[in-house]
């Protein structure tokens, strides 16, 4: 028991330890991707402000709150646009499943190392984000160390959901072969519904609604609210049980699906 | 104790049908293609049988489309066969796709399973690591293959930075560092020149001698068959058509053999430059002629090449003679263009 548990963390954290490595392959991209980050900051900051100039609260958050909150969304906003369904449209096209398909590791639980380990390589990435935000945009962050902690523990269960929601859609691939469609939309519809672009608190009661049924919130504004200070630490242990519920839920499904789509598959070319 | 020997892979009956969706031409028929989908069952693989002993090496061809990659990828587990039954190493390939994935190696000429942008001794650590090989007999192969197949000025190059010839040498590395019991090599010297194809071929050759790998070859290239195989199996439109020894088919469809002469010069009546004036023994047929070179083919099962070198030389004076072997390349060509279907249908007849 102890001795595959050794085996397995040894197996896939050696996949995990790859990423950075991957990651600094595209350093063009990275700078790229920073320079566009500040600049939306900026421009939602001279927005907020705007909008506040006549009002101390909107749907119950004060200025401050949502600068703090919408910053964050900011910076953490790219990881909503997760690129599962892209690259599975081009493993499919490209034929380059069948390398994939012929690795002794469990396929799903790779990409899902792979995207946790993504995850950590992005937070570093971005901490003079972080700084920057802190330095001369007007971010405050908590001193309790409690909202930080729950701010890390929902990221990583919010950025979970999403990537085995994500799973159905990619495995769609195997069926259609062409994703990249599907990828637009969903990056469009979950950008909105994250609340990257405006706090949840803010949207009509409908909406709010239709938020919460969907699993994108879970990934950046659950944790997002707890760093701005909307969600108190207090209330962590109940926002965790409905991430796992989702969690959990996601996980067993996607499960299932992958074991349907991978009997479809074809193999082009070769 | 002796065990029986248990087959390493076992085909029955197998046989895969694709669906393919079926486009009339034009803006038409990409409209009515939308709306009222229509698909075609292309039948890939039709219903082989098969199986492969422990440290065989057998060469898998046929004409592109044949059905060959389909059927590697059906005993790789990536494909679900539509009929019949794969058992690879007693296990189903696609059921049991990982615990199949660690016993097996696969090269699939035309695409990698590196990583693109790392330095190659990086996917190399890595694929180690996921294939849990001991660190001390990881070093050990590393060392031998660095020497077989030249690695050592590789192993910092990024795998996007490598050559056709380099990428493949890497690529062989990586499927069998781990040892594999099986090995499927499909085209692994498709596009790569003669020397890098020699050493590719020495290795194998090597993994097979001192570990008993059992290796799956599908290759275009005759020569990487006569060099490598004993046994052949032949494909064509998804069912096999031949299956037996490299020696069998020699002798089947090379019923023409050829033979040259160089010639001291020119003697007698006989013109070198046009070959007119030679009496052409029976059964054979001058093939080409040149100043100092005449190459004859005969047909083996009418007469002799004794017979025929004993003819010329009562013409001409000869310096050296040889006899070719008989070239596995026209053997496919007569057995791709029908000859073992014709030849089965009269056999069945008979």
């Amino acid at each position: 028991m102890i001795q595959s548990l050794r085996r397995t963390v040894n197996v896939y954290g050696a996949i995990a330890a790859m990423v950075p490595k991957e990651n600094l392959a595209y350093n063009i991209w990275v700078w790229m991707q920073f320079a566009v980050q500040i600049m939306s900051m900026i421009i939602f900051v001279y927005f907020w402000r705007a909008v506040y100039a006549n009002a101390t609260t909107l749907g119950g958050l004060s200025l401050q709150q949502t600068l703090n909150y919408i910053l964050l969304a900011q910076i953490i906003a790219p990881l909503v646009e997760n690129r599962l369904i892209f690259h599975f449209g081009f493993l499919v096209r490209s034929g380059q499943v069948a390398m994939e398909l012929v690795r002794p590791i469990d396929f799903q639980a790779r990409y899902y190392v792979e995207s946790l380990a993504g995850l950590g390589v992005y937070l570093v990435q971005k901490l003079p984000l972080f700084l920057l935000a802190w330095a001369f945009l007007g971010l405050q962050l908590p001193a309790d160390p409690a909202a930080w902690g729950a701010f890390a523990v929902s990221l990583i269960l919010g950025q979970s959901i999403l990537f085995f929601f994500d799973w159905f859609f990619a495995c769609l691939a195997f069926y259609s072969t062409e994703t990249w469609g599907l990828s637009v939309v969903r990056v469009g519809v979950a950008t909105f519904f994250s609340g990257a672009l405006v706090p949840l608190a803010m949207m009509p009661d409908w909406l709010q609604l239709l938020a919460a049924a969907l699993p994108f919130a879970q990934a950046l504004a659950v944790p997002a609210s707890f760093l701005s200070g909307i969600t108190p630490a207090a209330a962590a242990p109940q926002v965790w049980l409905i991430q796992l519920v989702w969690l959990m839920g996601l996980w067993v499904l996607s499960r299932r699906v992958f074991s349907l789509a991978v009997r479809k598959v074809t193999v082009q070319g070769g | 104790m002796e065990f029986p020997s248990v087959p390493v892979i076992q085909v029955e009956n197998l046989s895969k049908v694709f669906r393919v969706s079926h486009k009339d031409p034009g803006i038409k028929g990409a409209v009515k293609a939308l709306f009222r989908p229509r698909f075609d069952a292309k039948v890939a693989v039709d219903g082989i049988t098969f199986s492969v002993e422990p440290g065989e090496m057998v060469g898998y061809i046929g004409v592109n489309g044949a059905g060959k990659s389909t059927t590697i990828k059906m005993l790789t587990g990536i494909l679900v066969p539509s009929g019949g039954k794969v058992q690879v190493l007693g296990r189903d390939p696609h059921r049991q796709r990982v615990a199949n994935a660690r016993e097996i190696g696969v090269v699939f000429g035309q695409r990698s399973q590196l990583w693109w942008d790392l330095a190659f001794i990086e996917s190399l650590n890595l694929v180690a690591k996921i294939y849990e090989v001991d660190p001390a007999r990881y070093k050990q192969l590393l060392d031998q293959f660095a020497e077989t197949l030249e690695l050592k000025e590789l192993f910092r190059v990024p795998i996007r930075n490598m050559s056709l010839g380099q990428k493949m040498r890497a690529e062989l590395a990586a499927t069998l560092i781990h040892e594999p019991t099986v090995v499927y090599l499909d085209e692994p010297t498709i596009g790569l020149d003669l020397i890098v194809k020699e050493r590719i071929r020495e290795f194998i050759k090597e993994q097979n001698r001192e570990k008993g790998t059992t290796v799956i070859l599908t290759t275009h290239d005759l020569g990487d068959i006569e060099e490598l195989c004993q046994r052949v199996m032949i494909i064509d439109a998804g069912r096999l058509i031949y299956d037996g020894p490299l020696s069998t088919i020699k002798d089947r469809f090379g019923k023409y053999r050829t033979i040259s002469f160089d010639t001291a010069g020119p003697v007698g009546a006989f013109d070198p430059s046009t070959g007119s004036g030679l009496v052409v023994p029976p059964a054979a047929e001058v093939e080409m002629s040149e100043p100092r070179k005449l190459v004859l083919r005969f047909d083996r099962t009418q007469t002799t090449a004794s017979r025929v070198a004993a003819a010329i030389m009562d013409q001409i004076e000869v310096v050296d003679f040889s006899l070719a072997e008989p070239d596995l390349a026209s053997i496919v060509k007569q057995i791709y263009s029908g000859a073992l279907r014709d030849e089965m249908v009269q056999e069945a007849a008979a």
